[in-house]
């Protein structure tokens, strides 16, 4: 059984810097263009409620649910799109503002290298090597 | 252009008119941005003499050339106008205002004249409207911020806005006005706030998405690993600064004996382990936050406990610990997160507001204002009556009205000026210059009036960092001119390229020449960016100059000059302003009058 690199995500430390959003827009522009609204990567804040979440672009819906819920959290109630990682039209990430082109994370390359975690000096964001899941890859 | 966006937004708010024009290359490259591009158009454009509220005034909005590029905390806007004390008024603010700005297009946004009746912007990258704020008018900063959000509808896309707002207290032009951006920054000093709303001019909101280009990708990359790995080293930024916010430097003050105590009377709080940074972050602290792209975050989310004062506020910094702490002599930490909150959400400088209380702490003790004047007994140590005075000041209303006007006013208007501890106007912050001898030379010369942001000398004077050369003596006068000049300069460099003055634990000048260059493409060398920072101080001191002052307004309140430390490490000593005075002088080529040189304006490439 192979193994295979995936990020992890640790919450509580997550300062909301948005350090990642910079550094993922830039390594991904041909242009040298720092645009978080490019971000692959966007960390969504809401510091009333002591939260500070990135979240990882993934697969494209063009659609929005049609089946939402909430999550009660440590007590607390939250939207299920807090934590939703699709490319959607109901919130302004992972497309491109112009061209509505879904954004998707590819680790920076193959091995990955992803630069959102190399500037994520608090440990919110860690390069992990897990075992793949051979039920899942098959 | 790179690492800047190369436009500039002009806003004409009587006419309701705006125009886009190029940002003038030359003066970026002599400038680099920010603090000092932003005073040399304001230079150039009103006159100094002008009052602060005349719609003649402007306000600049700018940006540095790192700001928003994911350079080391490079997240600074800064505001600057005619001060209402009557200098250059210059306040930067953290969190992601410039970023986003710049995002939309714009380095600066100059804004002119005065709108007929309230309004607000909003800037959406090449869509600029000005929009009609009668029901914003009236409300606090939280309020506003809510309210304007509240318009976008989609929660999810109101996150994608920067606001910067006034309340009450820059409505009401109170010399304490500050501008609040997203609700827990601001752009304090110097009553910038008031200066908004004598436009009528309620909020800026921005949001862009066009992003920044830097000149060279790769080579930009790699110097910011580098200074991120070299910020990681400190151990200030990396675990002081995250764990007790700034004020983690709050003991070390005061065992040195220049934590300013009960209006500067002594320097050393007897409670200080109470109000310490370790004391709050244990009992308050839930959520640490930064500005954006910052590895220092030094803000975050700090819950009260005591019954009397509950509130959920933004981690407070270490001034404003201070001045309801320390300086108010009050030792209850849930008072010192209430008076800060409420200064954020009516819209003020917590220095001056705190500095200026406690004034009038001491001026009621010793009889010179009464319990009729303010309405109730004012002693140091009573956290209600503190936070009580703030609200009323938030709000102008009974002896807060007096407040508004700033220590200096109300000294004068009560006969007892000696008590006013401040420079040009302003009230001073914590650190007590009758130990740091350099650091009285800053407050003394400051362009904008007491301000240890303009020259944080303690860096060297008590934290000995090799980057400003090593440990100097506090006491020493020798030496401390050129000291004081070169941190100056530096600090001039910071706030042009859009970065936090608090990484200086962890970064200084040779790491911001190191990202600029690849942001910016512009091979400075590293004088050449030095050079950029004394023009800073030299158009800043040109505009002062022009708008009045003179030699004799570099100067310190008379306690620190002759009242001599009465007691703790520091006792017997005062500051010695005119020893390091002349010499300062010499250096930064102003004759005796203040006026900088023409030999000096010739090599920095200037003329008046």
């Amino acid at each position: 059984m192979g193994t295979r690199k995936e990020i992890r995500i640790d919450i509580a430390k997550c300062t909301g810097c948005r350090h990642c959003e910079t550094a993922c827009s830039l390594k991904h522009s041909d242009e040298g263009m720092v645009n978080p609204k490019l971000s692959r990567i966007r960390v969504f804040t809401d510091f009333e409620r002591e939260i500070a979440h990135p979240i990882i672009s993934g697969p494209y819906t063009d659609a929005k649910c049609t089946s939402r819920y909430n999550i009660i959290m440590d007590g607390k109630e939250y939207e299920s799109c807090l934590l939703c990682r699709a490319s959607c039209p109901t919130r302004p990430f992972f497309t491109e503002p112009d061209t509505d082109i879904p954004l998707k994370c590819d680790l920076c390359g193959e091995p990955p290298d992803p630069h959102c975690v190399k500037v994520c000096v608090h440990g919110a964001l860690t390069l992990v090597e897990v075992e793949e899941d051979q039920a899942a890859s098959a | 252009m790179n690492g800047w966006v190369g436009k500039i937004l002009r806003v004409d708010l009587g006419e309701k008119r705006h125009g886009i024009e190029d940002l003038d290359e030359d003066l970026a490259r002599a400038y680099l941005g920010g603090r000092g591009l932003a005073t040399k158009y304001l230079y150039d454009e009103i006159d100094p003499e002008v009052d602060a509220f005349d719609p003649d005034n402007k306000l600049i909005v700018a940006t540095g050339c790192l700001t928003g590029t994911g350079a080391i905390a490079a997240c600074r806007t800064v505001f600057v106008a005619k001060s209402p004390l009557g200098t250059v008024g210059c306040a930067n603010v953290g969190a992601s205002f410039g970023c986003d700005l710049k995002y939309a297009g714009y380095d600066m946004i100059i804004l002119e004249g005065k709108a007929d009746e309230p309004l607000y912007l909003l800037i959406e990258n090449d869509s600029i409207r000005f929009i009609p704020a009668q029901d914003l008018w009236g409300l606090d900063c939280y309020a506003t911020d809510d309210l304007l959000r509240k318009k976008i509808g989609d929660p999810w896309k109101a996150k994608e806005y920067s606001i910067a707002c006034i309340g009450p207290a820059g409505e009401k032009r109170s010399n304490l006005g500050a501008i609040v951006v997203d609700k827990h920054n601001t752009a304090a000093r110097g009553g910038l706030g008031s200066v908004m709303g004598s436009k009528n001019l309620k909020a800026l909101m921005v949001k862009g998405t066009k992003g920044i280009r830097v000149a060279d990708r790769d080579g930009f990359i790699t110097a910011v690993a580098e200074v991120l790995n070299h910020v990681k080293q400190s151990h200030g930024s990396m675990e002081t600064f995250p764990q007790y916010g700034s004020s983690g430097i709050l003991h070390i003050y005061n065992e040195v004996g220049m934590l300013a105590t009960r209006n500067y009377q002594t320097g050393v709080f007897e409670h200080a382990g109470e109000i310490s940074g370790e004391a709050m972050a244990q009992k308050h602290l839930r959520k640490i936050r930064a500005c954006f792209s910052c590895p220092q975050s030094c803000g975050g989310i700090m819950k009260a406990t005591d019954e009397k004062f509950m509130v959920t506020a933004e981690r407070p910094e270490f001034e404003t610990v201070w001045v309801f702490g320390a300086d108010c002599g009050n030792s209850n930490t849930s008072a010192i997160l209430k008076a800060h909150d409420l200064c954020n959400q009516y819209g003020m400088d917590v220095i001056s507001v705190g500095n200026t209380i406690a004034m009038c702490m001491e001026m009621f003790e010793k009889g010179y204002l009464t319990e009729k004047e303010i309405g109730f007994p004012l002693k140091f140590g009573d956290p209600e009556a503190m936070v009580k005075l703030v609200e009323l000041t938030g709000k102008r209303e009974g002896f807060g009205d007096e407040v508004a006007n700033g220590g200096y006013h109300l000294s004068h208007k009560y006969n007892h000026p000696e008590l006013f501890v401040g420079v040009k106007k302003l009230e001073a912050p914590a650190y007590d210059p009758r130990v740091c001898q350099a650091q009285g030379l800053n407050q003394a010369t400051g362009p904008r009036g007491a301000c240890h942001n303009k020259g944080y000398t303690m860096g060297s004077e008590i934290f000995g960092l090799p980057s400003l050369g090593g440990k100097t003596d506090p006491y020493a006068t020798a030496g401390k001119a050129l000291l004081t000049k070169n941190i100056q300069d530096a600090t001039c460099v910071f706030d042009n390229t859009g970065t936090c003055l608090f990484m200086i634990l962890g970064l200084w000048a040779p790491e911001l020449h190191k990202q600029l260059v690849p942001a910016t493409g512009i091979d400075f060398t590293f004088e050449e960016m030095m050079k950029c920072g004394e023009r800073t101080w030299t158009i800043e001191r040109m505009f002062n100059i022009k708008a009045g002052l003179t030699a004799k307004d570099d100067n310190l309140s008379p306690r620190m000059l002759e009242e001599p430390m009465p007691e703790g490490p520091a006792k017997g000593h005062v500051n010695e302003l005119p020893k390091m005075l002349p010499e300062y002088y010499q250096l930064r080529g102003w004759d005796s009058t203040g006026k900088p040189d023409d030999q000096k304006l010739n090599e920095l490439g200037m003329e008046w």
